[in-house]
């Protein structure tokens, strides 16, 4: 197994290297840089842009600037943010923790709901509970997050005042430890349940069409003859198999926890990763946009061979030699 | 079975939830009541400026502001944590450093400068020397004396060759400047400190527009300039996140993404600010109105577009003030004075009048933003009279009458053709805009009545700056910032930088440099009317019109005295909170 993974991860480095040029080179002949955008700024002469573009290494062939750029990353060294005027790493630990945190939270009820839904529905296909969760989880499903956060925050946060309307902790409090806990869990609930409905629905499809493959099986059969407890046969015999591909979901989810989402955060004002990114392509800030995209691929690439050990310890017929 | 035991489980789990949720909401909406009904209505020592609407039912303030009693939070767009007034570039990082720091000069309410860190200056125009004197009674907010070493050592952080900061004090064109900044001079040679409170500045040559370039945000070298060599601002930019300035709130913590928090620097020499704590709150163009509703913000500032549909709910909340300025800028369409076509004037007035402008900035605004003809601000001291400027009214026959003048007769087809070439008009449409969401259907339909086919190609922003600089385009959308002060030299100079457009008048330069050598401001005034009306005539752009800016505050807090040049940051010393 170490073997393996060993060997997986030296693989991983070509892919890296690659993925980097690609990215890198993407950004880089995108239509204008950080310069061009300030150029809003009528004070701004030829010259003067000259210089920036000197100071910020803009000038250089794409070649050095791109080795300038990787040798620099391998040292731990993401350069310095041009919008927030501090490192990389600064900028993207201030945000990415508060996305994270969402993230997890938005995971687990997603899980814990669509697991729900999935397997009642599967064992009790065409019921009208079954009816029911398919018509609301695809109404939620195709709402987009803006409007279903829009209306949230309206009905809950303004007419009945029961959470706060955006934002992180309360504005001026100083709380901390249980407190500070506390304040941030309120100010989680309205964007964590919005996300938590809409992505919901996919889920449970997945979950609902996994058991109903599995319920149908000969095995699935023969357990039920053997006499075993219904309780028995739907959880030991069949949810363990209806979760096998799951686990590749899941692990291949992993990375979207630190990703951030964009829209989300900006309506609940949530000081996630996303909107900062965003705003970091809107002005071509490379080194933050880079620095962000990077993360991203070295965590999915860990996700990809997290992926394959576990289905491998989950399901011994795919057990690697 | 299976569900039997299942459901409750998920039932006592949701229950156990709710109840943990609520608990915790109610720990938090206790706010003290107060017990006396209906207090005489608290009045102000400042009053607010005749420019807001005011509120016509305070009894409507929501309880959650009245229980902040020393606190202001004004709502803004998310500043980044640039806290350095000679770094930050966004107008947000700028609303925070204004709090924080002190200029040499402030704006007026008309867009004149007058003393601030300077209490007055002399202008030498034989020797081309400005010398500002300092007032003797400023500190830092840890006790240090400002002096003239201090504007000294600011002066030097934006003329460093390592300086990449939004500042072009190049501009000003200090005596030596070029010879620190590009070569290796050790010292600047125009800048003398005389005493501890007078600066000298030696310029190469004085001009109406050298007051403004050569004022700046001041820094105090104690604290900033502890390693400070020439090349070597790290010191400076290290302490971007714990600014220490004048001004008349000291810096106390940032959350990034949430809030700035400011505490009252109570040896501030315009007198200690009323208002004990100052917070800065992100806010959102979705919430910015909910948050002044439920009394999360006293003040907001930047995240409430100036249309109909705002003023009316913010008018329905009834308590809350509101103000409309007129935004200091203008939205334009820009030609490429490059192609033949458009270089003859009468094309580009048929342009102007065949385009129903008013209806375009209607639809994006609601009647809260006025065509222009100008490219100036109306509140400036340089816009000319409206009766001496012509108004592009929408005018389709004029249109034609001058289309065909220029000889782009209709063929067949519908369209106008000139030595055999069809009239047709590429159009960069930067997306998403609003304007141009509105601006775009219109012109196609409405030169499509002039004979002209209008192609829009919708691109990112960046895209459109790239191919304007690289002259590849003919007609775009775009506004402008303005400054206070007036000179237009970068945008209509023929060899001004930012004049991308190729256009080059020779009367327009001329103006421009009088109104530029002129430091008399009561003659620059006649030669910028003069200068307007010649760019009226002559239509370098076809200007489009000027907003509004919207502010916005709870009727608690007074003492906001704004203009369009002069923003509630200068307010901040004497606003305060009215307790009722």
């Amino acid at each position: 197994m170490t073997q393996f993974i060993i060997r997986r991860l030296l693989q991983s480095i070509p892919t890296l290297i690659g993925a980097s040029i690609i990215i890198f080179l993407i950004f880089a002949m995108a239509p204008g840089d950080y310069v061009t955008s300030q150029l809003q700024n009528p004070k701004m002469t030829e010259e003067r842009a000259a210089q920036l573009r000197a100071l910020y290494g803009l000038d250089k062939p794409l070649p050095q600037r791109y080795i300038s750029w990787a040798s620099g990353v391998l040292k731990g060294d993401l350069g310095d943010s041009l919008l927030f005027k501090k490192p990389v790493v600064r900028v993207i630990n201030d945000f990415i923790w508060n996305s994270f945190i969402l993230g997890v939270a938005i995971m687990f009820f997603e899980w814990l709901i669509a697991s729900i839904i999935g397997i009642y529905s599967a064992i009790r296909q065409y019921s009208v509970f079954d009816t029911i969760a398919t018509l609301l989880v695809f109404i939620l499903y195709s709402l987009p997050s803006f409007f279903l956060g829009l209306v949230m925050l309206k009905v809950f946060a303004v007419d009945l005042k029961w959470f706060p309307l955006g934002g992180m902790i309360t504005t001026g409090s100083n709380y901390t430890g249980w407190a500070h806990i506390v304040d941030v869990s309120k100010h989680m609930v309205l964007p964590v349940a919005t996300l938590t409905l809409i992505s919901v629905g996919g889920l449970s499809r997945y979950f609902r069409a996994n058991m109903l493959e599995v319920i149908k099986q000969d095995y699935i059969r023969t357990a039920r003859a053997k006499g075993l407890k219904e309780r028995t046969v739907i959880f030991k015999h069949a949810l363990r198999n209806a979760l096998l591909p799951l686990i590749t979901l899941f692990t291949l989810e992993l990375p979207s926890l630190f990703a951030g989402a964009m829209i989300t955060e900006r309506i609940f004002n949530w000081p996630g990763i996303g909107k900062v990114v965003l705003e970091g392509i809107y002005i071509r800030d490379y080194p933050l946009f880079l620095g962000y995209t990077m993360l991203i691929t070295v965590l999915t690439i860990l996700a990809n061979i997290l992926a394959d050990v576990l289905y491998g310890v989950a399901d011994p017929r795919v057990r690697l030699k | 079975m299976l569900r039997k035991k299942w459901l409750p489980l998920v039932v006592t789990l949701i229950f156990i939830l709710s109840v943990f949720l609520t608990s915790c909401g109610k720990t938090e909406t206790q706010t003290p009541q107060q017990s006396q009904e209906q207090k005489t209505t608290p009045t102000a020592s400042v009053q607010d400026s005749d420019n807001w609407t005011k509120a016509k039912d305070t009894s409507k303030i929501p309880e959650a502001s009245k229980a902040r009693t020393d606190t202001l939070i004004i709502g803004l767009h998310e500043p980044k944590g640039v806290f350095n007034p000679l770094y930050s570039e966004t107008s947000y990082d700028n609303y925070v450093n204004s709090a924080i720091f002190d200029s040499l000069l402030e704006v007026d309410f008309d867009g004149t400068y007058i003393p601030s860190l300077a209490k007055s200056w002399d202008i030498d125009k034989d020797n081309n020397t400005i010398t500002f004197h300092l007032r003797d009674d400023v500190k830092f907010s840890d006790g240090t004396p400002l002096t003239a070493k201090d504007v000294e050592f600011s002066y030097y952080v934006l003329a460093d060759p390592t300086y990449d900061g939004p500042i072009a004090l190049s501009a000003a064109g200090i005596k030596g400047f070029k010879e620190y900044n590009e070569g290796n001079a050790d010292k600047i040679e125009g800048i003398k400190v005389i005493d501890d409170h007078t600066i000298q500045i030696q310029l190469e040559k004085v001009l109406g527009t050298s007051l403004s370039d050569l004022n700046i945000p001041v820094i105090p070298q104690h604290y900033y300039g502890k390693d400070f060599a020439k090349g070597k601002l790290d010191g400076v930019k290290a302490l971007e996140q714990q600014p220490l300035g004048s001004g008349p709130y000291v810096f106390e913590k940032f959350v990034p993404g949430q809030e700035v928090r400011l505490v009252a620097n109570e040896n501030y020499w315009k007198g200690a600010p009323k208002i004990k704590h100052l917070i800065y709150k992100t806010t959102t163009e979705e919430t910015a109105v909910q948050m002044l509703q439920t009394g999360e913000t006293d003040y907001e500032t930047s995240n409430i577009t100036a249309k109909k549909d705002n003023v009316e709910l913010l008018e329905s909340l009834g308590f809350v003030d509101y103000s409309l300025l007129p935004t200091n800028g203008y939205g334009y369409i820009a030609f490429n004075h490059k192609l033949p076509k458009f270089q003859d004037v009468r094309v580009r007035k048929a342009l102007a009048y065949g385009l129903n402008r008013k209806a375009i900035v209607d639809a994006v605004y609601q009647g809260l933003a006025e065509v222009r003809d100008v490219p100036q601000s109306k509140v400036s001291w340089a816009y000319p009279d409206e009766k001496d400027i012509i108004h592009y009214d929408y005018n389709p026959e004029k249109a034609k009458q001058l289309l065909d003048e220029a000889g782009w007769k209709l063929g067949p087809d519908g369209y106008r053709y000139k030595d055999g070439q069809k009239f047709t008009i590429h159009f960069l449409a930067s997306s998403p805009n609003p304007v141009n969401d509105a601006l775009v259907p219109m012109a196609v339909e409405n030169y499509k009545e002039l004979g002209i086919e209008f192609v829009a190609e919708p691109l990112e922003f960046n895209a459109i700056i790239d191919k304007v600089n690289k002259g590849d385009f003919e007609m775009y959308f775009m506004a402008w910032g303005l400054t206070p002060e007036p000179d237009p030299y970068t945008i209509f100079f023929s060899k001004g930088s930012q004049n991308k457009i190729g256009y080059a008048n020779p009367k327009v330069d001329e103006l421009i440099l009088k109104g530029r050598e002129e430091t008399d401001i009561n003659k620059r005034k006649e030669i910028y009317h003069e200068l307007y009306k010649v760019l009226n005539d002559d239509l370098p752009y076809i200007f489009l019109y000027q907003r509004n800016d919207l502010n916005a505050k709870n009727s608690r807090v007074v003492g906001f005295q704004i203009s369009s040049f002069r923003d509630f940051t200068y307010s901040l010393y004497q606003a305060e909170i009215l307790q009722y």
